[in-house]
């Protein structure tokens, strides 16, 4: 039973071995699984171990947002713990409408914006390394040793490039580009976490994808 | 517009490179520790934190904007040489220790860090000036570079 609770409140990722693919909240008008909704409540009471394990589910993807937005590990760091801590603070005004992982989305994403709003003079990278696998991802490979019209560059040549082309987006175009390119979510769910409608999300995606790809025309075919 | 069906995958590609961006190893695992940790942190000392509260404020300030962190140290460096200006124009209780040597600088110090090698010369009595200042404490004033060279020499 535990199990099947389990497997209810798991995302699935869309591709497998996609670590920090992220896999969309639940529907608000859908039933939040029972196990969250427990889980939430003895978090309410101020049940620290409750909460520890929602910290635990959903910790990689928030990191992963805030990371993937500042391009800084430490202020991911720090914004990541704040957005849960906050959320800890502010549970007794969840009402539930939407999944706690939703909520919390929310949070770490208007923390990051404020964020990056005040660090505008300060645009420093932190870098996280590539994992392992980043060597073997067909898309990758393909794209230095075929497409590319610069084939020397190396993987991390194209990780700070990329990173670059990413910063000089503002943040509502940083951020669709996140969720629906890096994380998977689908544009439904990236209106619930904005808070803005499907048309804006497309043409934010639109928009945002046509500047990185003017920035690294260099890096792509 | 949709941009699903515009040809960005040469993009998309390249933007999977994001996903294999990983934090160092076991940062996950004490992330959760670190939160619950920084909670009970602050619950146990929520009001003493609020104290400072401004403090982390107002130093966070320099780090979101350099030019605060610019403007704070000059002004505490003109706080700083105005203090200095302002002590130098006030005048010293008991008529003033330079109206003994005149123009020279002169510093104050007591007769038992004299060495026997003093010049006596060089050794002014203050009572004669400054008086009651004085006259609790068995102090000579001397020209500063007297003294320099007198406890070099020793």
């Amino acid at each position: 039973m535990r199990e099947a609770a389990m497997i209810m409140t798991e995302p699935i990722p869309r591709k497998a071995g996609d670590a920090l693919k992220k896999v969309p909240p639940e529907e608000p008008s859908e039933p939040v699984p029972v196990e969250e909704t427990e889980l939430v409540q003895r978090a309410r009471k101020g049940d620290l171990a409750a909460y520890d394990q929602l910290v635990q589910r959903y910790q990689e993807r928030i990191y992963a947002t805030v990371y993937h937005m500042t391009s800084n590990h430490e202020d991911a760091n720090d914004l990541a713990q704040e957005a849960f801590i906050k959320g800890f603070q502010a549970l007794k005004s969840f009402k539930g409408g939407s999944s706690f992982y939703t909520w919390v989305y929310r949070i770490a994403v208007n923390k990051t914006i404020n964020f990056l709003k005040q660090r505008k003079n300060r645009s420093q990278m932190s870098l996280n390394d590539l994992d392992f696998n980043a060597e073997h991802d067909p898309d990758l490979v393909a794209l230095i040793s075929d497409k590319t019209p610069r084939r020397e560059a190396g993987l991390t040549e194209l990780q700070e490039k990329l990173n670059e082309g990413m910063q000089k987006l503002s943040e509502p175009h940083r951020l669709v580009v996140t969720l629906h390119d890096v994380q998977g979510l689908s544009h439904e769910e990236i209106a619930k976490i904005m808070g803005c409608n499907i048309g804006t999300v497309r043409s934010r995606l639109f928009y945002a994808r046509q500047q990185l790809q003017g920035f690294l025309a260099d890096y792509l075919k | 517009m949709n941009p699903d069906s515009e040809n960005f995958d040469s993009l998309r590609q390249l933007l999977s490179l994001k996903r294999h961006e990983i934090p160092p190893p076991g940062y996950f695992d004490r992330f959760s520790r670190d939160v619950i940790a920084r909670i009970k942190a602050g619950e146990r000392g929520g009001e003493v934190g609020a104290d400072y509260s401004w403090l982390r404020r107002f130093l966070g300030m320099f780090d979101v904007k350099p030019v605060f962190a610019g403007a704070f140290g000059t002004a505490v460096c003109a706080f700083i040489v105005s203090g200095i200006i302002s002590s130098e124009n006030t005048p010293v209780m008991g008529g003033g220790v330079s109206n003994i040597a005149g123009n020279t600088s002169v510093a104050a110090i007591p007769v038992s860090m004299s060495g026997p090698g003093v010049d006596e010369q060089f050794s002014t009595s203050s009572n004669s000036v400054a008086g009651s200042l004085f006259d609790h404490f068995p102090l000579q004033t001397q020209p500063a570079s007297e003294q320099i060279l007198l406890t070099g020499g020793n």
